[in-house]
């Protein structure tokens, strides 16, 4: 059991502090010049992986991210919490925006074939499209098992027992290996790099390559017609006691 | 550890206001180099979660930030500029200008602790010591867990560092006497050593004295009452007295008569550490009125619509922007083996100047609330004092400035 391989995935986002703005054409939003960083739930799977390692369950931890020249930072950035290479699917700039769940799934499945990982973990969605699909997508690829919204990860012999947040509350399933799970904030708290890491991982290689090489077709199935603020949040209305709004309430149709 | 070390998840998700407003914060990364940017976000990330949420009280509180300086031993930030083959992380003076801002704008006093270990304990250590005294007095003080202190100025004489009358004298059986008193101490309470400046031969003036290196607590050395001083008070600083302190030879750093020259040295280097921790107060200061003149209102808007806000703002953002990219200049020169003393001179002049002229407007900004605890910006205005006076006073960086000029200037 000792010396599995992890396909992590991990994808540059705009910070999740950051405000966002709406672009004048209305077909997307601002990127340019404003903080970029790895997908918060991707930190949890790379996190999560590390740990692994540390328990000598994982032998080798391959970080993959789809995205612009940039995306070299964030790959750096798991190679310094602790994976072992790194590779880059390169797009060209400005057409990140385009890479939907159906083509990254392709791709990742893709890399499985290439890397022959025994899990890949991935973050259960990445804050900027919410899509929460690629787990499910590639897993149904390669007609693997899959454990999504995992908030506990026990790897056993050849098999994995996750815990699973959902609606209902928590919910343990066992997956045999090999297996897609992905990663939920619960799961575990990121580190911090360290700088002895950090110097470790400017001598960690990081393997290029573009989706054509993969032989795989990117084209957006789905197209954005528009894209708009929230409507403004109108003040409340305070009330003096429970009867009172109670009558508002069915007043306004919503009892 | 590992869990001391993770970012706290309610930090994860906050989205208090100040971050919202100021998250967006974007340094080109074709400014700094991968490794550099790398090490910047993680500085970010550990003063905001870290540093960011203890500043007040260890303020109030004049508490040393124990905990916290244990975890950036962890990280490997005690020991930055140290060589990987003493268990340091072997980063560049410009990683460390860098680190030195971000963890500042978290918390000044983490700032001081840092640099002091960092540039004035092994910054002289690593450029002089032997091999025994580095692995004696070096390797044990990277992590965090044992800091160090640097003893140049006395009650006596702080600019005039020459005129040191604290004496070490050679005794026949192999030991120096150390006998004086330090004065303005930083990290006087909690090193376990000191790199000491005392005289062998006042009549040679600043080319009697030599270096040591003395371990701490020791006999004969003594510590006057901590200082109740105006900002950054969760730094101990106090008279270190030596009274017949006997020290082994073997602790001699560099050669006899070379400790003027040592000291000089040294403070170069800490010179772009002090304009590090004068950066990051004065961007904490500017953040702290940016996210306020959003919020607060007047005559009916918020005050960053209004021009004498705004001024203040842009005045800010361009004292601040020009002390570092001076101070990444010096920076890169040290780590290039150029000549920098003036730099880094112009460097903390300029970014210490721009400091307490950010912590000032900032409570401008804020109006009453600026002159309250109740906001960061007093704090930082206190903070921010200092750098102007230590590691070389704002007077002594323009002499040093103007010397190098009229050498480079005038034939």
């Amino acid at each position: 059991m000792s010396g599995l391989r992890v396909l992590v995935g991990c994808k540059r986002v705009i910070d999740y502090a950051v405000k966002i703005r709406v672009r004048p054409d209305g077909l997307g939003v601002v990127t340019d010049g404003v903080k970029h960083s790895m997908n918060p739930f991707d930190e949890n799977a790379i996190e999560e992986a590390v740990r692994l390692k540390q328990k000598k369950v994982v032998k080798e931890i391959v970080v993959a991210s789809c995205g612009p020249a940039q995306s070299q930072e964030t790959i750096r950035t798991a190679l310094a919490m602790g994976a072992d290479r790194g590779i880059h699917v390169e797009l060209p700039a400005g057409t990140e925006a385009d890479l939907q769940p159906l083509a990254v799934a392709k791709i990742f499945a893709k890399l499985v074939e290439k890397e022959k990982p025994d899990m890949v973990i991935l973050g259960k969605q990445a804050i900027d499209d919410d899509a929460n699909q690629t787990t499910q997508l590639l897993a149904g690829m390669l007609d693997w098992p899959q454990g999504t919204m995992a908030s506990v990860v026990d790897v056993g012999d050849g098999n994995v027992t996750i815990t699973r947040e959902i609606d209902g509350g928590l919910e343990d399933i066992s997956v045999s290996l090999p297996a897609v799970v992905s990663a939920d904030l619960r799961l575990n708290e990121p580190r911090y790099a360290t700088l002895p890491n950090i110097m470790k991982a400017k001598k960690k290689k990081i393997a290029k390559m573009n989706p054509g090489d993969l032989g795989v077709d990117i084209a957006p199935r789905l197209k954005v017609l528009n894209v708009v603020d929230p409507p403004v949040r109108e003040a409340g209305e305070k009330v003096p006691d429970v009867s009172t709004l109670m009558d508002k309430l069915k007043e306004k149709g919503h009892l | 550890m590992l869990g001391r070390l993770a970012r706290p998840l309610v930090q994860r998700c906050a989205t208090s206001i100040t971050r919202d407003a100021v998250a967006a914060r974007h340094i080109s990364t074709t400014m700094l180099p991968e490794d550099v940017e790398l090490l910047r976000k993680m500085c970010w990330d550990f003063a905001e979660n870290e540093l960011k949420p203890i500043a007040g009280q260890i303020d109030k509180e004049h508490k040393y930030p124990l905990e916290q300086v244990h975890m950036m031993g962890e990280l490997g930030l005690m020991g930055m500029v140290a060589p990987e083959e003493l268990g340091g992380a072997g980063m560049s003076y410009l990683a460390y200008a860098v680190a030195m801002e971000e963890i500042s704008r978290g918390c000044a006093t983490a700032g001081v602790i840092l640099s002091v270990n960092n540039s004035l304990y092994l910054g002289p250590l690593l450029a002089n010591g032997n091999q025994e005294q580095l692995e004696k007095w070096v390797s044990p003080f990277l992590d965090g867990q044992h800091v160090g202190c640097f003893c140049l100025s006395e009650p006596g004489n702080g600019s005039d560092a020459g005129a040191a009358s604290t004496t070490a004298k050679h005794t026949g059986d192999g030991h120096y006497e150390l006998n004086g008193a330090k004065a303005w101490i930083t990290n006087g309470y909690e090193s376990e050593a000191a790199v000491v400046f005392a005289t062998t031969d006042k009549s040679l003036k600043h080319k009697g004295i030599s270096a040591f290196v003395v371990p701490k607590p020791h006999e004969g050395i003594s510590l006057g009452k901590k200082e109740d001083k105006l900002g950054i008070k969760g730094s101990s600083t106090c008279v270190v007295n030596f009274d017949n302190c006997m020290i082994d030879e073997a602790n001699l750093l560099g050669k006899a008569g070379d400790g003027f020259k040592i000291a000089m040295r040294t403070l170069d280097a800490g010179r772009i550490g002090v304009a590090g921790q004068a950066l990051g107060i004065a961007q904490a200061s500017l953040e702290c009125a940016v996210a306020y003149s959003q919020q607060r209102k007047a005559f009916g808007k918020p005050i960053s619509t209004m021009q004498t806000i705004q001024s203040k703002l842009a005045d800010m953002e361009c004292k601040i922007w020009g002390a570092r990219l001076i101070n990444w200049h010096a920076a890169n020169l040290k780590d290039n083996g150029h000549p920098f003393s003036k730099e880094a001179a112009m460097a903390k002049l300029v970014a210490s100047e721009a400091a307490t002229y950010c912590a000032h407007q900032a409570i401008q900004v804020l109006g009453g609330m600026g002159y309250v605890s109740d906001m960061p910006a007093e704090r930082h205005y206190r903070d921010a004092r200092i750098t102007e006076i230590y590691e070389g006073t704002s007077e002594i960086q323009r002499l040093v400035i103007a010397g190098n000029l009229l050498k480079e200037m005038v034939q």
